[in-house]
């Protein structure tokens, strides 16, 4: 290239970073929405609330509760690194390099 | 004017080529900041071991019953209500985190982290095992002979036996201990139980075993923004260039610099000493292949390495003992990089290089950035004052509610699926639901009524008998003459305690017909 400057790009980085990336900030996010809003609601009197005829235990409702967060910051994660890819991920060059 | 446009972009040298990690062999030290950090260890697991065994009061003395909604901790219990302790809690322990490390530098990483503490002890088991770092080294590069194999098979073993441990005892926090020890030799564990005991065992030897410095590099957010606490009189582990370089190897007998009148170095040519080291590495440097992970001293003058006279040498003898205590690989030498958690194994290590060597400690030492830059420096800055002030009145605040906390408490809910119902008798009746926690240890008869002063009724007159610690839920009904109330009605709902004094005073709503 000769001329223009450089443009300096980041290799790709290892899967096992990218999802570790995606997958360990949002369990830490998850983990503390979890413990804040459990201890402000009984899931049994959410339970109640919403579906009344299931029978879903205590221990059931953190649980669910835990994923449907886990889900939702997950996402949050997945949809920033859409944004942080740079651009010659998608532009590829002729040689598909 | 003519440019050449390139039509595809074409890296000659990428920026940065990814590398996969090394793993880091720390090599086993003693000295002061070891010690303090086995105090620490012994100390910190100990709690976390034991805690589930204690009793208090003939009950479990900290446990954390999440299907009961209730916490025991030391005879304190703490219900959801109290949830506002625990928030305080946390955020006391925000800014003790502030507060230590503007003082000292990660004192939490190095001898509090759970990260820390259990990555000491497999490292432990890993000597006890396999050797120390020379050792382990070759042990990894050599064939699967029948020694490896059981060497390295002991130590999993053990690692294995450990973590499941862990995370037995995690469970223990959460439900009673003797309990589940006693239910385990028929395999009486629920679905919960048996996840969490393997979850938690397997986070234990993936974090501690596996990961290791990795998990202090890449994912604790602490790593990331300590550095916003840090100023240039935070205590930090630094070594002296002024006194160590220029670096090198030396024939016994060369006193130390300020012995044989060399003395301490300018900065700048301290820096520049240091900038060729880590530009030409030595022969010592080079076998222990570091990380290179500063950009703080860039080479730019010489093309080939200026060896230092014997008389210019500075007191670092170049062992690299420092690099290779380290347990998350860097050279200290570089000077301060986010990856130090602080544990003080390069102090221990140069210390016992200097002592051997006859020259005075403290090459490596606990000092600050303007100490080393021989700038005036102090320990106790405005940032300390805020931090522990309000460290302290946030702790007395804590302490005071916890102590002072209402010992019953009544929550009432209108019951939100009818405004009001008419009875047969023309009357109208609104329906409450309360919810009435008592948190002492000894049961109480409660009398439901209605404060004077209102035209309100209660249908019946309602004496309940609340159990010790816990909560008790009830329906009543208040009614009020066909047409007395019209609208939205203000009143108190009165708890009294039958064998104390002084009631307490619930407010609600009671709704009628529209004027």
């Amino acid at each position: 290239m000769t001329g223009g400057r450089a443009i300096p790009d980041c290799p790709p980085r290892p899967r096992v970073q990218r999802w570790g990336a995606i997958l360990w900030p949002s369990f830490f996010a998850a983990g503390i929405c979890t413990i804040v809003f459990f201890a402000l609601v009984d899931p049994l009197e959410w339970r109640d609330l919403t579906f009344p005829d299931w029978a879903i235990s205590r221990e059931w409702g953190y649980t669910l509760g835990f994923f449907a967060f886990w889900t939702a910051t997950a996402s949050s994660s997945l949809f920033t690194w859409l944004l942080l890819r740079p651009a010659s991920r998608f532009n590829r060059g002729r040689d598909g390099a | 004017m003519s440019k050449t446009i390139p039509i595809a972009l074409k890296d000659d040298e990428p920026v940065g080529l990814y590398q996969a990690e090394r793993k880091v062999y720390p090599r086993d030290v003693h000295g002061r900041y070891d010690r303090l950090r086995r105090i620490a260890v012994v100390v910190l697991l100990g709690m976390y071991y034991v805690f589930p065994w204690l009793s208090w009061d003939g009950r479990q003395a900290v446990l954390f019953d999440l299907p009961a909604r209730k916490f025991s901790v030391f005879g304190l219990t703490l219900w959801p209500q109290d949830f506002v302790f625990l928030a305080l809690l946390l955020i006391m322990a925000g800014i003790a985190l502030f507060f230590f490390t503007a003082v000292a530098g990660r004192l939490w990483c190095g001898y509090a982290c759970p990260q820390t503490v259990w990555t000491e002890v497999f490292l432990w088991i890993e000597r006890w095992t396999e050797g120390d770092r020379a050792r382990r080294i070759k042990l990894d590069a050599g064939p699967w002979t029948r020694e490896k194999v059981l060497r390295k098979g002991s130590k999993h073993l053990l690692w294995f036996v450990f973590a499941l441990w862990t995370g037995f005892t995690f469970v223990g926090f959460f439900t009673p201990v003797r309990d589940l020890a006693a239910r385990l030799p028929a395999f009486g564990w629920s679905g919960w139980e048996t996840f969490w005991t393997l979850f938690y065992g397997f986070a234990t030897w993936g974090n501690a075993g596996v990961l290791r410095e990795q998990v202090c590099k890449y994912m604790c957010p602490y790593a990331r923004f300590q550095g916003a606490m840090f100023d240039r009189d935070t205590l930090i582990i630094a070594y002296e260039p002024r006194r160590g370089e220029p670096r090198g190897p030396r024939k016994r007998g060369l006193a130390d610099v300020i012995a044989r009148g060399r003395g301490l170095l300018s900065a700048a040519s301290a820096e520049r000493w240091m900038a060729q080291a880590m530009h030409f590495e030595s022969a010592a440097q080079r076998a222990l292949d570091v990380r290179r992970t500063t950009g703080a001293y860039q080479q730019t003058e010489a093309a080939a390495p200026i060896t230092a006279s014997i008389d210019e040498l500075g007191d670092c003898i170049d062992c690299t003992w420092c690099v290779q205590v380290c347990p998350v690989g860097i050279d200290i030498r570089n000077g301060l990089q986010y990856e130090c958690i602080a544990c003080g194994a390069c102090i221990d290590a140069c210390d016992q290089v200097m002592d051997k060597v006859g020259y005075p400690r403290g090459l490596i030492r606990y000092t600050s950035q303007n100490a080393i830059d021989e700038k005036p420096w102090r320990l106790l800055r405005p940032r300390v004052w805020v931090y522990g002030l309000l460290l302290l009145v946030i702790a007395t605040a804590w302490v005071w509610g916890v102590t002072h906390r209402a010992p019953l408490t009544v929550e009432v809910l209108r019951d939100r699926n009818a405004l009001y119902r008419t009875a047969v008798d023309g009357s109208v009746e609104n329906g409450y639901g309360l919810k009435i926690v008592n948190k002492q240890h000894t049961p109480r008869r409660l009398r439901i009524s209605l404060a004077d002063g209102t035209p309100l009724r209660l249908r019946s007159s309602e004496t309940v008998e609340v159990p010790a610690e816990s909560v008790y839920s009830t329906a009543v009904t208040v009614a009020a003459d066909a047409g007395v109330v019209h609208g939205r009605r203000e009143f108190q709902f009165l708890v009294e305690d039958l064998d104390r004094p002084g009631p307490l005073r619930v407010r609600s709503a009671f709704f009628g017909p529209a004027p």
